[in-house]
């Protein structure tokens, strides 16, 4: 009786959720086959070329370590390295600030908000080369606005693309013009902190930094390590931008190969890129991916454990 | 009825109980504070801006004026010659149709499969479920350097690494943060609504079809303005797998246009602002879509 | 159990018809390539160069087709070189005939993706022999050199009357005088006018090295350390940027306007000397056609190194996967050919890389030329070993002559560091 019925019961609910099984992987199937064909094989295989020596025309041979051991001693690999993992370093923070400071000043109660903010994001739609092209020409010595724009305000002016000091500088211009959505992102976290609270802390005497500290920054903080997580892992894959803006005219015999002013502007990407494809060692540019994923997936998870320390869910909204 | 996810609704709550809200200069203090706010915002817009008008204006300067030191913003003489030349130099309505396509073919690819998983991730429960939701922002964190070799030589294989298949069958596979940017949006559409048309017999894929879909509007708006402007600006795979010129896209055109003998800043401007235009023009109009995506993808 | 079957069938169905529609659209938009029907070829064309040279190229090809009715040359242009790579290592080849330079031969032959050339019937009796030589690899005949480039002195005319120099130098002691007379710096060192400039420190560097009697491969390997490299280099530095600053040399070059456009240093009087090839000649005339200009050897360490300087070749070549190599051979005859070779080289102002074409009165509207065609009867002309390496090479010695050059490092610790690199090339 009673367990007659539960032993039916718990039949049907087998059944039910194997059904249910069917359907979600039915339904999901697009991203399965998504997945296999182009992320879990082409990683296996990446891993297996990181350890041959492949040109793409001629079969793979097996070198085992060597590519790792050649990228240790490569010194323009430490150079890409190094490049990459400075942008980070500097991008990030500055995006995060900048991104938080814009969002306030986007939160002031001016009128016409919605033009302000799609002025701010335009840039992240502008096609990647457009912009690149854009700051390059922007960034030029002699006819360029931005050292027009510091000689009017009476500092040196640096000439970006080729003194070796600027070129990161200059790619973080670039990166940092984009950060649109990281604006906006920052304002709709603000926006939805009760505004209760800041009057009740107003009441209690505290000043707008207190504010700021106490009330909406812990807020904040969720939102933050996304975006932290999310902006490093394109700045340590930055690409376009160096490429293009150190990408030299197709005259001449010389090499015409990228990366400014005594590699001062290679990203490990672009490194990557040249190995992969200018230079067909397809091996130990897969033996780079592997490096810069294993690199990503350590400092993700250094951000997600530290998280711990800092980060604030609040179980509302 | 929706539950859209729309933060100025909340806005525009809190500013009706914000006393606060249109502060007037009526003191000194609030009269600095208006400046200062002004100020900061100016510079804000024009730091972002600015760039814009640069392309803009050089677009239309004549050489004298482009490459005079120190540069000057304003043209004394506007002239039209950049654009023409731009249109000659390269292939340009090729391009511009070559692109457009790839980005039309990409934005259905999208509709077709993103929402499907979507679905999959957030009205059917199933075990495995959250394995797989791990799976796809996992995805998200993957340098595409580590697949791209693999990748390419797949295709070369199947001797299709030269054209546009490769840069449109991935879209027609589940794009993760569209993906996950539609899961967010279903997970606040109320499961009454599915419950009863299950009851009443419906298969999976009309309660899809004819229930869900509708209501995931916005989110699939969102989610076709987003790989619009994607497949449009993309670089680096029509870098990699368009190998005439005849298939260039409008990225690749204005990449060999830098790389002929002799940058002509003033056409390659005016190709700037002609490639531009098309993304601008759907920002403009889809602006919403785009601005409640970005937070909707990221705050919840 | 009716509904639980259909839901079943509908799942699969939705899998079958993603499945459908993926293997339409893999089918569906594959390469466009060449095809063959009613006994008439087509075949596809390639070429890097764009603007005025393509103009020239697709004259050449459209005079090919009226020529003869058995093949049909279809020509597109396509800049980027790592695409015709990917081109050559896919299964659908884009085109049957490409263009690339002489110091890909070695890396692309050893590679197996070069067709060779031997069993075509192509006449090689009047190319020039080194310019011959760099499209072979291990003794077999890769592509067929069309073009021919050359490194000479150019020179400011009218600054060198400012500076009361009569005439271009002819041994290094002179050079570096020239230099020092029409190098113009401020009270506080900076720049304002440079004896000898470059807008490719590579360009310059390399050349210099041969004039001074150094080699950069040597016994097929790379020799970056090669005494004469190392003196190169150093007269350089002693000459130019010890004595004016690297620091203000590198301020003055990042106000170079581009290169080979009406801005450029050069046609500006920002440089006074530089070394560069013969399409200038052509270029001047058309972008700035008022400058005053000349042209001479570049001055010699030694006697025996009298008219040394540095050359590269344009080339044909046939991809190994390419559908229709005999169609393609025939049009690479043509396209070689004295007559064509003649039309293009005077197009693209570059040298022909023909013995007989160097006394053609055809180029004597290119002001200049004679020098750089006479320059190819020298016996000391040197080019880059065809090897497996030579991209990688090239790319190392960019960034160390870029450090060099900016003062980072000294001649020596520069080119040993490329050595240490150079050593890993055979992997």
């Amino acid at each position: 009786m009673a367990s007659d019925v539960s032993a039916a019961g718990s039949r049907r609910t087998a059944r039910h959720e194997r059904r249910a099984l069917w359907k979600g992987l039915a339904f999901a199937s697009p991203f399965l086959l998504g997945f296999v064909v182009f992320i879990a094989y082409p990683m296996v295989a990446s891993g297996y070329y990181s350890f041959t020596d492949f040109n793409l025309f001629q079969s793979p041979t097996w070198v085992g370590l060597a590519n790792y051991r050649h990228m240790f001693s490569d010194s323009t690999f430490w150079q890409a390295l190094w490049n990459t993992l400075f942008m980070t370093a500097v991008g990030v923070p500055l995006t995060i600030i900048i991104g938080l400071a814009g969002a306030h000043v986007l939160n002031f109660p001016i009128k016409g908000q919605p033009i302000y903010r799609a002025l701010v994001y335009v840039p992240v739609i502008v096609p990647i080369v457009v912009g690149s092209y854009l700051w390059r020409w922007m960034l030029n010595s002699q006819y360029g606005y931005v050292d027009r724009l510091l000689q009017l305000l009476g500092l040196p002016q640096p000439a970006w693309l080729t003194e070796p000091a600027w070129g990161k500088p200059a790619i973080l211009l670039i990166a940092l013009w984009t950060i649109g959505s990281t604006l906006l992102i920052y304002l709709a976290a603000i926006r939805d902190v009760p505004q209760e609270l800041y009057e009740a802390a107003q009441l209690d005497g505290a000043g707008s930094w207190r504010r700021f500290v106490n009330i909406t920054w812990p807020r904040l903080t969720p939102v933050t390590l996304f975006q932290i997580i999310v902006v490093m892992i394109s700045y340590l894959q930055i690409f376009t931008q160096p490429y293009l803006l150190t990408q030299a005219n197709a005259v001449g015999n010389g090499a015409a190969a990228s990366g400014g002013a005594g590699n001062s502007m290679l990203s490990l990407s672009m490194y990557l890129f040249e190995n992969a494809f200018s230079f067909l060692k397809m091996g130990y540019a897969s033996a780079m991916a592997w490096v810069l994923f294993v690199l990503t997936l350590l400092i993700t998870l250094i951000l997600l454990w530290s998280s711990k320390l800092w980060v604030h869910y609040d179980n509302n909204d | 009825m929706t539950t859209t996810i729309d933060p100025g609704a909340r806005v525009r709550q809190r500013r009706a109980t914000n006393p606060r809200a249109g502060r007037t200069a009526r003191t000194r203090r609030g009269a600095a504070r208006w400046t200062v706010q002004r100020v900061l915002l100016v510079a804000l817009i024009l730091a972002f801006f600015f760039p814009f008008l640069v392309m803009l204006t050089t677009a239309f300067k004549t050489p004298a004026d482009i490459f005079h030191a120190p540069p000057t913003l304003w043209p004394r003489h506007w002239t039209l010659a950049n654009f023409a030349s731009a249109i000659k130099a390269i292939p340009f309505w090729l391009y511009l149709g070559n692109t457009l396509l790839i980005a039309a073919i990409s934005v259905i690819g999208v509709l077709i499969s993103a929402p499907l998983v979507a679905y999959s991730l957030s009205k059917i429960r199933w075990r495995g479920r959250n394995s797989l939701l791990v799976v796809v922002l996992a995805t998200m964190m993957l340098p595409p350097q580590v697949t791209m070799i693999p990748i390419y030589l797949l295709w070369n294989k199947v001797g299709l690494s030269n054209g546009m298949v490769p840069l449109v069958v991935p879209t027609f596979l589940g794009v993760p943060f569209l993906v996950y940017l539609i899961r967010q949006f279903l997970i606040a559409v109320p499961d009454e609504l599915l419950e009863a048309a299950r009851m009443d017999g419906a298969h999976e894929l009309r309660i899809y079809w004819s229930v869900v879909l509708p209501i995931a509007r916005p989110a699939l708006v969102t989610s076709a303005v987003f790989q619009f402007v994607w497949a449009w600006t993309d670089f680096m795979n029509p870098l990699i797998y368009l190998g005439d010129s005849g298939k260039y896209t409008l990225s690749l055109g204005l990449y060999s246009f830098f790389s002929q003998e002799g940058v002509n800043w003033g056409p390659l401007m005016a190709a700037c602002v002609l490639f531009t235009l098309p993304a601008f023009a759907i920002f403009i109009v889809a602006q919403r879509y785009f601005i409640s995506g970005v937070a909707a993808g990221a705050l919840k | 159990m009716t509904v639980r079957k259909s839901r079943h069938r509908r799942a699969a169905t939705a899998l079958a018809a993603s499945a459908v529609g993926l293997a339409l659209a893999i089918s569906g938009c594959s390469a466009g390539g060449s095809g063959s029907g009613s006994g008439k070829t087509t075949i596809t064309f390639s070429y890097l160069w764009t603007g005025n040279e393509a103009a020239a190229l697709q004259q050449i090809v459209a005079d090919f087709n009226k020529s003869q009715s058995q093949i049909t040359v279809d020509a597109v242009s396509n800049p980027d070189q790592t695409k015709q790579l990917s081109s050559m290592a896919s299964m659908n080849g884009s085109f049957d005939v490409s263009d690339s330079y002489g110091s890909n031969v070695g890396s692309w032959a050893s590679k197996g993706i070069l067709e060779p050339l031997g069993g075509y019937g192509i006449d090689t009796s009047d190319f020039i022999p080194s310019v011959l030589a760099q499209d072979e690899y291990q003794g077999k005949l890769y592509a067929i050199p069309i073009a021919t480039q050359e490194y000479k002195l150019l020179y400011n005319k009218t600054l060198f009357a400012q500076a009361g120099i009569t005439s271009p130098p002819t041994t290094m002691d002179e050079f570096a005088q020239d230099i020092a007379k029409t190098t113009k710096t401020t009270a506080g060192g900076t720049i304002t006018q440079l004896g000898l400039g470059t807008s490719s420190a590579y360009d310059l560097l390399s050349t210099l090295a041969y004039v001074f009697g150094g080699q950069w491969d040597t016994d097929g390997k790379p020799s970056p350390t090669n005494a004469g490299n190392i003196a190169a280099m150093n007269w350089y530095k002693t000459n130019v940027l010890d004595k004016y600053g690297a620091s203000n040399i590198a301020k003055f070059e990042s106000g170079y306007g581009e290169y080979m456009t009406a801005q450029d240093p050069f046609y500006t009087g920002k440089i006074a000397m530089t070394l560069d090839g013969e399409w200038q000649s052509a270029n001047i005339a058309k972008t700035a056609p008022n400058l005053k200009w000349g042209v001479a050897d570049i001055p010699a360490a030694s006697p025996a190194l009298a008219n040394a300087t540095q050359t590269y070749s344009s080339m044909f070549f046939i991809p190994v996967n390419s559908k229709h190599k005999q169609a393609a051979a025939t049009f690479l005859k043509y396209l070689t050919g004295p007559q064509a070779m003649l039309s293009f080289t005077k197009a693209i102002g570059n040298l022909p890389a023909r013995t007989s074409l160097l006394d053609a009165k055809a180029y004597n509207s290119l002001p200049g030329f004679d020098v750089w065609l006479q320059g190819l009867k020298s016996k000391n002309l040197f080019a880059f070993a065809p090897s497996t390496y030579a991209t990688q090479y090239q790319a190392d010695l960019t960034t160390a002559f870029s450090d060099f050059v900016l003062g980072t490092q000294s001649a020596q610790a520069a080119m040993a560091s490329v050595g240490q690199k150079a050593a890993s090339y055979g992997q």
